[in-house]
């Protein structure tokens, strides 16, 4: 039954890009990169088809029945995301990964810290899966400490 | 707390367009969702039930009850229909996915005896939902 909180509505939209990286810390060993890393750590990379999950909310406009007009919302996020991220190496060519491991933890953050300047709605969270089997998500700092990067993994 | 979610399918065409829009802001702000004679799509719509187990049963509510309340509530109403005409809860409001997720959780709230609804999550194609949850319970 209805128990007086007021109901909330967001809208979701996923996106694609394909990338390439390679996991390696520059603080660890070669050793140890091959150990935590495994397979992710040969020299030459290897690609993913990623999808970005990008959840927004906000008040729905009586006159549209939308929180934001999708068309706005994918401008944005093919200019901030897509563009930046499509058929690139993640670790060469966006320079937040210069010096930082292009784990799918980070580019969900990145990904993050990319979109929440938008305008239109507020951005809620990200979940970035990297394959079917594995999904990050992550909501900003706020809820950084309860939730930080929540990561599902299928079992094989 | 435990939370059960069921899913269904429904098929349904609709139509943006506001009346007191010329049809110039229509086709500008809808584009091709204001073609006149409508579209369609397959809906996937998920419900999350939250409450403890029965001691007795342990189900948070009988699945095969709340297979009956979206059968009753949401598919004989919207399945196979043209949201805007077909569908008296939608009448006056532009039937996005938005919309759509605030009736049928009206719509099945009040049903709902066992456990409280938690979460109602309307994909009206694979990369494009709406969600809908009462303030504070988050959207999981």
């Amino acid at each position: 039954m209805s128990d007086g909180r007021k109901l909330r509505v967001e809208l979701g939209r996923r996106y694609r890009f394909a990338a390439s990286h390679r996991l390696h810390s520059p603080q660890l060993s070669e050793e140890e990169n091959g150990r935590v890393y495994g397979k992710c750590n040969n020299p030459y990379g290897h690609g993913h088809n990623y999808v970005v999950e990008v959840s927004v909310s906000g008040t729905v406009d009586p006159a549209t029945g939308m929180i934001v007009n999708l068309a706005d919302l994918d401008w944005f996020v093919e200019r901030e995301v897509i563009e930046a991220f499509d058929h690139k190496s993640l670790n060469e060519d966006v320079a937040a990964f210069r010096n930082r491991v292009p784990t799918t933890e980070y580019v969900c953050m990145e990904i993050y810290q990319r979109l929440k300047h938008f305008r239109l709605a507020k951005l809620e969270r990200v979940r970035v899966e990297e394959t079917s089997n594995n999904a990050f998500e992550y909501a900003g700092e706020e809820t950084h400490d309860r939730m930080a990067v929540q990561q599902g993994r299928k079992a094989k | 707390m435990v939370y059960l979610t069921r899913k269904i399918e429904f098929s349904a065409s609709h139509l943006y367009h506001n009346p007191a829009l010329s049809a110039e802001e229509n086709q500008r702000i809808f584009g091709k969702c204001n073609n006149p004679h409508g579209h369609g799509h397959n809906y996937t719509l998920e419900v999350t039930v939250a409450g403890e187990p029965d001691p007795v049963t342990g189900m948070v509510l009988d699945l095969k009850e709340l297979k009956e309340i979206l059968e009753r509530e949401i598919i004989q109403r919207m399945d196979h229909r043209f949201l805007n005409y077909e569908v008296p809860e939608l009448s006056g409001q532009i039937p996005t996915c938005e919309n759509m997720v605030r009736v049928i959780w009206n719509l099945l709230e009040p049903r709902i005896t066992q456990g409280t609804l938690h979460k109602v999550r309307l994909y009206e194609t694979p990369d494009l939902f709406a969600e809908c949850y009462r303030n504070g319970a988050g959207s999981r």
